[in-house]
This record gives structure tokens, sequence and C-alpha cells, in this order.
């Protein structure tokens, strides 16, 4: 249309004569928005404040960080120069919160989907109205089905006080954390079956005279008081030994990289461990002090020579026994790392069985270079919600289907995904997703879309407008880790050689929130008390919470922000078998219940004729999906290359930087294409996508279209037997290239 | 300032304007309607008028269609807001929230004298059109300044970004509207053609 009057004839003639209200009667404010205040000089110094009590979570390491903050407005992110973790470094992800708090996709007001669940349309609305809808739906799921119909997708430590709530006053079982749970929980319940305690990433690498990394990518994933151990190893002369399909950052340092046949890294280790037993280059006095059963275990292994490995796992015998030689002559002082997400072909929790039991059998315990849980402070204290709910004894879902004897804590997403689908072995009908992105995490996206389809109610409390939230009822807009009190971050001193020192830094805001983002406190609290159990909230808001969890160690928000972040007290020497130790080299529990008590090789799946395994890893600058929308990080990498062995390239006419597309051994193709990386560096019998990329949405305008969604094309995930963890490396794939589907060759 | 029943002031226009930007479930009533559809009789913006009513007219529940239409424009989306009203989020070289441009809206706000009290942030389309009319009732200079300086370099690109995505001749028509009020005008006297 073609408008013909300027505007100022337009002031000149104009009158809206007609109008039955005076216009300046019409746009008058009862509050308007500006307030006269006294003019300052041009030129006024504007100071900018340094804020300290950041607790940074671009990634789950949680370094500790400080803001420059000017007016209001946080202008750049630093590490907090009293850290002894960190110190005053932060990653590339790290320095990008700033992008994260002000990203203009963030979630900022509550809203209500008035269209369908996968195809909303969103429809701004009042916290009081969204908490109002979200009481009564959750509470008539719970009339109707009890605590049992309602799920939790929970992540982070911002989700962990409402699924308190829903575990002790609501009495629902069904909480799956996909990160925890897919990530390093079979590592976790392996080494609790094998040491009596969790691993955590505790191996001594900056003290280590070898380290052995089975599929670790460090430099690839970035913690940075880890990577500062690790590079310290290094620069000490440590040897490092990287076992894996690629020619990853680690395996680029490595003096020896074992590039092995993807899945079979158990008959590796075992077949390890039996050479060092078979020798006698095996820690024996620590066996004797530690180990009941060993000559169980040492006949439960003696099948595996160094010849059977060779061949199962496609490398030479003589480099498994260079590997055994390195170790034993560098033992006890090597890192054995544990890994952490280890969740790959089906078979881990006998994998992680076998690095324990290495580890155990080198001495490496508790001394420099080995496996050493820090020394960090005790004493904090706890905020928790009164038990009141009692559990239904029927709402087990292990019991009832008699499966997962050694599951980490919460529910396999499996087993809750066909109990939502099925209404088996009970109905689960409401979903609350709280800052996790269910499609990114749990493979088989179809499932997931039928099971929260078959939902009465979804909510989803999150930062971002993630790809599930799509499916969301209710969606609502939490803060974000620099606008929010939570989570306590302690340690101790990075390196231990160095002075000993312990590390309190509770997460305080650097800034408030923008528009109506709440934190999870306050959405909890009025959650519940919309539900009727205001009589039962254990702290009236995020700070109070925080001060009780201080008390006890004689510590407040005040002392801290006086002692700009971070309280440090001496530490202890760390260098001991811990006291709560436990080996179980040989395993009879896992034996009652059928599995094997020795750590077991178990095959896996084969990629048929003309295709290869995918397998996904991490990137420096993105966690995950999570952080795709971050405009410094994409910029840095906008998208996920394809690694393709050269020879494999060469007789597929593919070219470096080629677009080429993948579709998966059950027809399932990839929505995007991306640039390939044509390399000696991976197998032939495998391909590489760093994992998370591949959004689907053309209006995600930083992301959109840019590289392969791994995710979407693992739709046969393999079932851990002890765990029931999904393993996602099982997924075999031929590539695509201008519509033409290309056979890899043998 | 603006007590004149029968004359209209650029001050009151943008007034009004910045009422048609706010939250239509917060502010929106018939009368701004009216209101509306007279300042578009007045500018003989007649097939935009009529685009407006037609959608309003025919919608069983219009101001929950605005809302949506609102929501999903200018709040939030999945997975994508379409058309944040922020000067930071438009301007070239920027594209986020509470960028340097929001810093040197604020401030320019307090070299002109005036706080800003609104929850929201200072270069959100509504808190400029608000200064905008505060500097046409009293600081013509300064309505001039910050028209070139600060609110014209983003506005393009917002305005695209509206004309291009709306689903709602509401936000189309009101979005020219601002444009109309805001840009520099070439043509001292006689006709302008604008293309919109």
């Amino acid at each position: 249309m073609a408008f013909n009057m300027t505007r100022r004839k337009f002031l000149q003639t104009a009158s809206l004569a007609a109008a039955s209200v005076p216009l300046s009667k019409v746009t008058a404010r009862a509050n308007p928005p500006f307030t006269p205040v006294p003019l300052k000089p041009s030129g006024s110094f504007k100071d900018t404040k340094t804020v300290s009590g950041g607790v940074c979570e671009m990634c789950f390491w949680r370094c500790q960080a400080v803001g420059k903050v000017r007016d209001g407005r946080l202008v750049k992110l630093e590490g907090n120069p009293k850290s002894i973790d960190n110190g005053t470094a932060l990653c590339a992800r790290g320095n990008s919160g700033v992008q994260l708090l002000y990203d203009p996709d963030r979630l900022k007001h509550p809203l209500k989907n008035v269209g369908k669940r996968g195809d909303p349309k969103w429809k701004k609305i009042s916290w009081q109205e969204a908490l109002d809808e979200c009481a009564r739906k959750l509470n008539g799921v719970k009339d109707k089905y009890g605590g049992k119909g309602i799920s939790l997708y929970p992540h982070g430590s911002s989700a962990v006080y409402a699924t308190n709530f829903f575990e002790h006053v609501i009495g629902t079982e069904n909480v799956s954390e996909a990160s925890f749970f897919q990530c390093r929980g079979i590592r976790d319940v392996a080494y609790l079956e094998t040491f009596g305690m969790p691993p955590g990433e505790n191996v001594d690498m900056a003290n280590a005279k070898a380290m052995l990394f089975i599929g670790c990518h460090l430099g690839e994933n970035v913690h940075l008081s880890h990577l500062k151990k690790y590079l310290k190893g290094l620069e000490n002369g440590a040897e490092l030994i990287v076992v894996d399909p690629r020619f990853s950052a680690s395996a680029a340092k490595a003096n020896n990289w074992v590039k092995i046949k993807p899945g079979t890294d158990t008959a590796f280790l075992v077949a390890i461990m039996n050479y060092l037993v078979e020798n006698g280059k095996y820690d024996k006095d620590f066996i004797a002090d530690y180990s009941w059963d060993f000559d169980k275990f040492k006949e439960g292994i003696s099948h595996a020579s160094l010849e059977w490995a060779a061949d199962i796992c496609d490398i030479p015998a003589s480099q498994i026994k260079e590997v055994a030689e390195t170790l034993a002559a560098k033992a006890p002082n090597v890192s054995i790392h544990p890994g952490r997400h280890v969740s790959w072909y089906g078979n881990d929790f006998q994998r992680e069985r076998a690095l324990a039991c290495l580890t155990a059998l080198l001495g490496a315990v508790g001394v420099e270079g080995g496996w050493v849980p820090p020394k960090g402070p005790s004493g904090l204290g706890s905020v928790s919600w009164p038990k009141v709910a009692h559990h239904d004894k029927d709402a087990d879902m292990y019991e009832l289907t008699d499966k997962y004897h050694f599951h980490p804590p919460g529910v396999t997403p499996e087993l809750l995904m066909n109990a939502a689908i099925s209404g088996e072995p009970y109905p689960v009908k409401a979903a609350i997703i709280w800052g996790q992105n269910i499609f990114k995490t749990i493979p088989d996206q179809e499932t997931t879309k039928k099971a929260l389809q078959a939902m009465d109610f979804v909510m989803c409390v999150d930062v971002m407008p993630t790809d599930i939230t799509a499916y969301a009822d209710i969606l609502l807009p939490e803060a974000s880790y620099l606008e929010r009190y939570d989570y306590i971050k302690t340690g101790t001193q990075w390196d231990f050689s160095d002075k000993h020192q312990q590390f309190i830094a509770p997460r305080m805001p650097l800034v408030d929130p923008l528009f109506e983002r709440k934190d999870p406190v306050w959405i909890t609290n009025e959650l519940a008390k919309k539900m009727g159990y205001e009589d039962q909230i254990p702290v009236s808001d995020q700070k109070e919470k925080l001060e009780k969890e201080l008390a006890p160690v004689n510590l407040s928000v005040a002392k801290i922000k006086k002692e700009n972040g971070i309280h440090i007290q001496p530490g202890e020497d760390p260098y001991q078998v811990p006291e709560d130790f436990e080996l179980s080299l040989y395993n009879g529990s896992l034996e009652e219940k059928g599995y094997p008590a020795v750590p077991t090789y178990t095959e896996v799946e084969e990629p048929p004729k003309g295709y290869a395994r995918l397998l996904y890893g991490r990137t420096p600058v993105h966690t995950f999906n999570r952080s795709l929308n971050n405009v410094w990080l994409h910029h840095e990498m906008p998208e996920n290359p394809l690694w393709l062995n050269d020879e494999t390239a060469r007789k597929l006419g593919i070219e470096e930087g080629d677009h080429v597309a993948l579709v998966n051994s059950e027809g399932v193709h990839s929505n995007n294409t991306t640039p390939v990386k044509v390399t000696p560096g991976i197998r032939k019998d495998s391909v590489y996508l760093a994992h998370g990329y591949g959004t689907v949405s053309p209006k995600m305008t930083v992301t959109a279209g840019k590289g392969i969604d791994d995710q979407r094309l693992i739709t046969k995930p393999g079932v851990d037997p002890e765990t029931g963890c999904y393993g996602m490396r099982t997924s075999f794939v031929k590539l695509v290239k201008s519509g033409k589907v290309l056979d890899i060759p043998a | 300032m603006v007590g004149n029943e029968k004359k209209i002031t650029l001050g009151t226009i943008y007034r009004l304007l910045a009422q048609l930007m706010r939250d239509p479930a917060e502010e929106l009533s018939d009368e701004i309607i009216s209101v509306f559809y007279l300042l578009l009789d007045d500018l003989k913006w007649n097939k935009a008028k009529e685009e407006v009513r037609s959608a309003l007219d025919n919608s069983d529940d219009f101001i929950e269609d605005l809302q949506t239409e609102y929501t999903r424009l200018f709040i939030n989306a999945s997975p994508h807001v379409i058309a944040p009203p922020y000067a930071s989020v438009n301007m070239p070289g920027e594209g986020t929230l509470y960028g340097p441009i929001s810093e040197k809206t604020k401030d320019f706000y307090k070299s002109r004298g005036y706080d800003l009290d609104d929850h929201d942030l200072p270069d959100h389309i509504v808190n400029e059109l608000e200064f905008l009319a505060i500097m046409a009732d009293e600081d013509q200079e300064g309505l001039e300044e910050f028209l070139q300086s600060l609110f014209r370099p983003w506005f393009a690109e917002f305005k695209a970004k509206v004309c291009r995505e709306s689903q709602h001749p509401y936000y189309r028509v009101t979005i020219q509207l601002i444009d109309f009020f805001t840009k520099k005008e070439e043509v001292e006297n006689g006709i302008q053609h604008d293309k919109a």
C-alpha cells in the first residue's frame, strides 16, 4: 500500500474530531514509565563494579567467576582471582555466559500453549494463572493415579529443590535425570560395586607417571581444573596412552594411541589385567590387603590372552602388551581415568568395572598420580522437604519389571516412556521437565513424542525455549545461573602437590533477573502453596536456603561476599586409601542376580555391510545443544563436521568440505547436511560427529539447519543389562551425497 | 501540553503508538481501538484500516488472537522469537538483549533529565516511544537527536521482521504507523510517496 501524506501535513490538518474520548485522555497513563531526575553533567564517571559469587553453569564443572557490572548490566565474565580451582581462567563457554543472559530468545514470561503439543501457539499469562493451572492439573493426576502418576525429567542444580518436593511430598519415584543416568550413572554404580564408592574424575593426573584414557578426549571435553591436572602431568613427562577409534585431541598428545575397534574396550582391559596377573606384575601387597576373592577373579579373567583380545579389538597383541608393560612400570603412580559420559555400547558397566579393577591391580589407589578422592570441606547443611508422602510399594518399576538390578538412582527413560505409552506397569500421566531437553538426552525421539502426547499434562521450566518446550502445556521462565542463589561448589586446590587448601563457593547472583523470570525455590514454593502444601515449605526463599546450608560451617552469604565469593580454609593431605574403600574384584552380588562377577567382555552388534558405526563426542566450545544458540560460540564452531576415514573418502569420491547427509540402518535420515572432514585419524568402520547439533526449526536463526543431529539417528540404542542405561554408539549409517546413498566400503 | 481536544500533537501520537505496542491483555481497550481507527481514517489509510477491522471483527476472541501474536512476535516463540522489540537485538552488530545501545539509550534519557521506572529494558520500543512523546512535547532538539542517533538505526530491521513475519494486520499496520511518525521527512512541501 502507498500512503500519500506527509507527517507534517497530517499534524497540521488532523483533528480526530470524531473521537468519543479525547485522545490525550485515552493515552494518559496512571504510572508513566519516565520520571524527571536532576540532570548530571555530561562526562560523569560511571563505575564498573566487580561482583563476586558467580559459579558458572555453561557446563557442569562450575568454575568460579566474577562479573563486571555497569549500571545493572553484566558486561563481562572472568575467572575469580581468588579461585584455587579454575583461577582467573574461564573457557570459551564460560566467557559466553553473557550471551546466554541476554539472549533475545530466552524465556521471559509464563506462557500457556493454546495450540497443540509439538505445534504450540503461545500466550503470555500471569504467574498466578500459570501456577493455578499447573496445580490443578498436577493435583488432578495425583488424585486419579497417585503420586506415581507424575514423572520428572530434571536437570542440574536448579531442579534439585523441586525434585525433592515431588519425591518427598507428592510421592513420585519416577525421576529420570538423563544427564546423570545417560552420562556417568553407569560409572558410578560400577565403581560402587568395585570400590564401594563412586570415582568422580578423581585421578591425580598432575602427579602421574602414566595416564590411560579409554575414549576420554580431554581438550575436546573442557573442564578447566581437570585440564590443568592433565596438562601438568604431561608437562611433568607422564606417558599418555589413549584408546580411541579416533585421533582425538588427547590422542594427538599420546605416546601410544590404540586405534581400537568400537565396543571392544572391555576385552582390551581384561587382557591387560590377565597379563599383569599371569606375569606377577600387579601390586601384590595392595591386593593382599584389600581383596578377598582374588583367586576367583584370577580364574575369571584367565581366558583373556593378548591374542584373544587383539583379535577382538582389531589391534596388535604387541600393542596391548606394550600398554600393560608401561602401566606396570609406572605403577602405582598411574591415572586410570574412569571417564565421564560412559553410556556407549550397552556393555558399559563391565568396562567400568574393568577400569576400577585395573586401578586396584596397579595399586593406584590413594597414591600420587593414582585415583585419589580429594579431601574437600565437610559439614555443610542441607535443606530438604519433609518426607510426608507414603510411597506406594507398587511403584518400584524395577521390582515390577525385574530388570536392571544395578541401576543408578532414578528410573530409566525406557521404563518411564513405556509406562506413559502403555500404562504398564502403571499409568504415568504428567511430566514435569525442568531444565532438560529430553529430545537431545534420550535416544528414540519418536517414542519420546508419543509418551508426551499420551500425558494429561506437561509442564516445562527452562531458561531457553529448547525443542522439548514445544510439548509443554505450561512453560515457565527460570532465572539463569547468573541471576540466582543455589549450588555450593566445594573442592580443593587442583594440584595435590601444592599446599593443601579447601574452598567453599556458593552461587550468588551477579545481576537481578529481568522480565518475570523466577528462581526455582520461588517457583516450587508457589506451586506447593497452590497444590495445598504450604505447611510443608522448608524455606521461604533461595537466600534463606543458602544461609541454612552455610550456617553449620559458620558461614553466611554476607561473610562469603566479604571474602569475594570464595571461602578458603586449610586442607588435608589426600594421599591415603579412603577409609570406606572396599575392594570387590570378584563381586558375588552381581553373580546372585545373574550378571558376571568378574569384568567380562560382551560382543556388540557389528555394522552391517555398507554401514559405518556412528560415534559422537564433545567440542570444547559447546555444551551439546544447550549452547548452540549462543552467537559467540556459534561463531567458533557453527557446524559439526563428519569425520571420515581418508581411504574411505577416496573410494567414495568425497573431498574435504563436501556436504553430506546420513541415513541409518532403520532408514531414518538426518534432517540436515554437514561438511566432511577427511582424515586418517578415524577407523574405516566408524564416522564421528560432535553431539548436539542439527536444530530442526528454520526459525532458529542462529543455528537452524547447521550440522547433523546424531541423536535423531540413534533409533536402536543398546541397553546396559546391569543398569538399564542406554548405549548410544549403536547406530550404523551410510552417507548421502546429492541425494545418492553411498555404501561405506569394507 | 496536549490539552487541545481538537488538535493532535506528535507527542500524543507517540503515546498512542506506545499503547498499541503494549501487551494487548493489559492495555488494549475499545477506546484505544476506536482511536486507532480514527487515526487511520485521518491518514486515509483506508485499506489498512479495513484489514485490521476485518481481522478483529471476524475473530471469536480478538484479544486472545492479539495476545498469541504479540507473544509469538515479541516475547517467545518455539524455538525462536520473531522480532524482539529492543534496539540492541535489531541494531546491526549487536543481536543481544541489553547490549551497548541499551546502555547508550539509558544514558540519553538521563542526559535529558529522565530516568526510567518501568521494569522492562530501556531500549524496549514502548519505552522509546514514551520517551519520544516527552521529547516531542518538550525538547524538539532532543527528539531529532534521539530519532536519528538511537531510534531509526535499529527500527528498519525491526520493521522489516514484523512486516515479513506478522500473521495479524494489527501489528503490520502499527509498525507502519510508527515508521510514518518517526522517519525523517525528506519532502518539505507537497506529496511524499512511501512504499509501506
